[in-house]
């Protein structure tokens, strides 16, 4: 499993828009990450609680729907989280637009 | 409610036609300050529940998170994907929109 994850980063590095990629398990405990240390602990500490507080809200307005992608766009570059079963990966791109 | 919000609205009334023709399921525009729906396609339940829950909460934290991250930097629109449709949520400095689609 960790081969394909590892070749999976391998290939994301290569688009110029990426600045980061940073995977963190359902602990809020960064398992691996292109970032340096203190950014990739700081974000994963900041995003666990945006990935509950968002799926919350999800649910409270329709008990069927799950969330599945959050995308922040700010000034400077645009961050996606992406929730799955066993943990989330958040993703630091410069916008193309 | 808000004079210079209502001008915006008038204003926007093709542009938001344009919008709602296409593949939207509804939006919500709210005034931030009252924290109530200045405009909407959905009813009034509805819309209030988008508000109160999303624009409240969610927005709001991930501004928070934004700034935190670097002080300089702020949120310019929020995307959440569900399965079944996408929020987009557009945060202004005295209203937000939120399109559904």
């Amino acid at each position: 499993m960790s081969a394909e994850v590892e070749e999976m980063l391998k290939r994301f590095q290569t688009y110029k828009n990426i600045a980061g990629i940073i995977i963190v398990d359902n602990d809020g405990i960064p398992i691996k990450t292109t970032l340096e240390n203190t950014q990739t602990v700081h974000y994963a500490a900041l995003m666990q609680s945006l990935v509950v507080k968002a799926r919350q809200v999800v649910l409270d307005l329709d008990a069927t729907n799950e969330f599945t992608l959050l995308r922040m766009r700010t000034l400077t570059h645009e961050v996606i989280l992406a929730p799955s079963d066993d943990f989330y990966c958040i993703v630091i791109q410069k916008p193309s637009d | 409610m808000n004079r210079i919000l209502e001008d915006v609205i008038r204003k926007n009334k093709p542009m938001v036609e344009r919008i709602t023709s296409e593949n939207t399921m509804g939006y919500v525009v709210s005034d931030n300050a009252a924290s109530a729906v200045a405009e909407s396609s959905f009813d009034n339940t509805s819309a209030l529940a988008i508000i109160k829950h999303m624009n409240g909460a969610l927005v709001g934290m991930a501004q928070s998170v934004i700034r935190d991250l670097d002080p300089t930097n702020k949120l310019c629109y929020l995307r959440v994907a569900t399965r079944k449709f996408e929020y987009l949520i557009a945060p202004e400095e005295v209203f937000t929109i939120t399109v559904v689609q």
